[in-house]
């Protein structure tokens, strides 16, 4: 068995040549919460509706718990909320439920215990019976994660699963996702709400202007851009002119009374330990060293802008 | 596909256009019913009520006019409710993504245009025989004696079979137009193919009448641009041309059929129906949605 659930080799859908997503090379690991991130309009939902057979791709090629997309089997397995989740409002979310059980082949028996299962878990309990066109949009929401949790699926995409919801909807999703990885199933998660997304992903794969432009652990992914936070007396201000030349880029944070915070970054996070030995011996009063943790919020915008400047300084080199 | 037919099923009773055209196919066949029952009050009070050959012939012209008429406006709701209810069974779901669920589920989207096309031309196969039934079971027994058109059991089955023959064709097309088109667009085509097939069987009727081979070459070309009428046709044929009556062929008037289609023709019916279907499964493999 893989250790990847998806792997896709330069995947591309392209709508005449333009938008959509552009030579996606990824592999998601098994067991993981994938977070796919970028701006709206950057071919998120693309790839997650290419991954799923909906679309076409125009080319390279991707597997999926093993299977070629495209095919049923590459499917079996699956379960899928959609950003634009839209159900028959004429059935109830009970008879929505057993509509895709029936097409998942499970049996009366099986479905019937299955549907209250996944109907108490995103919190529809008792008003399963009602019919979809009275449902809020947050009901809508929910009973369409219990519908992509159907059949037990190993893996599972939810297109921004917290669109409709309100802060406690929102949590009780964090939660249930928490508890799908803790079962094993691999959770890809397609959202521009970083923060919600930051407590829950292990891995994220970050794509602009429909490009990859990293994937990978994401507290490792942070660690590109090694920083810390230093308190030190205001009377050794001055040691800031004479920073050793590992220490790319400093500035100051805050000011307090007698005490200021400098954000210093380091070119190596093994620096830490030669740039106090260097500060002591300069006689910087140092107070406090903090390292500094990236929000993902952080990690996403640096990774975006770096691509954004690579981009620039290539199309200035394609003028001259 | 078992799941997809039982939704379509649901979907269809759930709507109210099944609801409205049941309630509208009620009173025009109570209308019909009533027209049949005067037909028949006015034919005992007349001259109709004798039993001399001008009297006979007149009452054959009637009752087959009556039933050709009832019959023909019957054809033509069945045909409008198949346009309506299948034109958008794959566009109107594309277009409010309501298909996305279905289609990333392991289900051969062959499965989802099939399990569509069963539940839909059965539904409408089931309306059909309603439809047909109803009207004839109306002409039978409030005509009584007098106004009821004289038919055999086969004649009714080969009849029935052409009459639901009509709705199933025509949800074959619409399944490869919602299929490639968006509902609105789907349905103005469908429209007018229905149209072309509808005037076109009038004018070949006409040009054999009168004798005019361009406007028999009109009727055969929107024949084969859109095969239904010629399943009407062929259904006036089964039910009274074979009738037992020699005077029937003559009164069949404007509903009637004065050029009978072929054997080729009807297969030829059969053929564009089963392509059309096909058609729209390979397009339907090949579209994003």
């Amino acid at each position: 068995m893989s250790d990847y659930v998806i792997e896709t080799w330069e995947l591309t859908k392209q709508y005449n040549g333009q938008a959509g997503c552009k030579n996606i090379t990824l592999q998601v690991p098994r067991g993981s919460v994938f977070g796919f991130l970028g701006q709206n309009g950057a071919g998120k939902s693309t790839f997650v509706r290419t991954m799923l057979g909906l679309l076409h791709p125009t080319n390279g090629k991707a597997v999926m718990l093993g299977q070629p997309i495209g095919s049923v089997e590459s499917r079996k397995k699956v379960g899928y909320l959609p950003e634009l989740f839209r159900y028959p409002d004429w059935l109830t979310g009970q008879q929505l439920l057993e509509h895709h059980a029936e097409v998942c082949g499970l049996t009366h028996r099986e479905s019937k215990s299955v549907i209250k299962n996944v109907v108490e878990l995103v919190g529809m309990a008792g008003r399963e019976r009602e019919r979809i066109r009275g449902f809020s949009k947050g009901m809508q929401q929910r009973i369409g994660i219990a519908c992509a949790l159907l059949a037990d699926p190993e893996l599972i995409f939810l297109d921004e699963p917290t669109s409709a919801l309100d802060p406690i909807g929102r949590k009780e999703v964090r939660e249930l996702i928490a508890r799908l990885r803790d079962q094993g199933k691999t959770v890809f998660l397609n959202s521009h709400l970083l923060s919600e997304m930051e407590s829950v992903c292990n891995y994220v794969g970050i794509i602009h202007r429909s490009e990859l432009v990293v994937q990978g652990d994401w507290r490792k992914l942070s660690t590109v851009q090694p920083q810390i936070e230093l308190t030190v007396d205001k009377d050794s201000a001055g040691f800031s002119n004479e920073l050793p030349s590992f220490v790319t880029e400093s500035r100051l944070v805050r000011q307090g009374e007698n005490r200021d915070t400098w954000l210093m970054t380091l070119d190596q996070d093994n620096r830490v330990p030669a740039l106090l030995q260097q500060l002591i011996a300069s006689g910087a009063g140092v107070h406090e060293v903090v390292r500094k943790q990236h929000s993902l919020e952080e990690v996403f915008l640096y990774w975006v802008q770096k691509k954004e400047g690579e981009r620039h300084v290539a199309d200035h080199q394609n003028h001259v | 596909m078992w799941p997809i037919i039982k939704i379509t099923y649901r979907e269809m009773i759930s709507k109210r256009i099944f609801t409205i055209t049941l309630i509208m196919s009620l009173a025009f066949l109570l209308l019909f019913g009533l027209a049949t029952g005067y037909a028949i009050k006015e034919m005992k009070e007349s001259s109709f009520g004798n039993a001399g050959p001008d009297a006979l012939l007149q009452k054959n012209f009637f009752s087959t006019q009556l039933l050709g008429m009832g019959l023909y406006f019957g054809s033509v709701i069945t045909a409008l409710l198949a346009i309506l209810s299948s034109v958008g069974s794959i566009a109107s779901e594309i277009e409010s993504h309501q298909i996305d669920t279905w289609l990333a589920r392991a289900l051969p989207r062959y499965k989802y245009v099939l399990g569509k096309f069963f539940g839909l031309a059965s539904m409408l196969g089931l309306y059909g025989l309603l439809m047909f039934f109803g009207l004839l079971a109306i002409n039978q027994w409030v005509g009584g004696g007098a106004l009821a058109v004289q038919v055999g059991g086969d004649q009714i089955l080969k009849a029935a079979a052409f009459f639901v023959g009509m709705p199933i064709i025509l949800v074959c097309v619409a399944m490869l137009l919602s299929s490639m088109t968006t509902t609105v667009t789907g349905g103005i085509i469908l429209i007018i193919l229905y149209g072309i097939s509808f005037i076109g069987g009038f004018i070949e009727q006409l040009g054999v009448a009168f004798s005019n081979s361009s406007l028999t070459n009109i009727g055969i070309i929107s024949s084969l641009v859109f095969p239904t009428d010629s399943l009407f046709r062929q259904m006036t044929i089964s039910l009274f041309d074979t009738a037992d009556d020699p005077l029937s062929f003559a009164s069949q008037g404007i509903f009637g059929t004065t050029s009978p289609p072929s054997t080729t023709m009807l297969i030829y019916s059969i053929l564009y129906g089963l392509v059309a279907l096909g058609l729209s499964i390979r397009v339907f493999q090949k579209r994003d949605v």
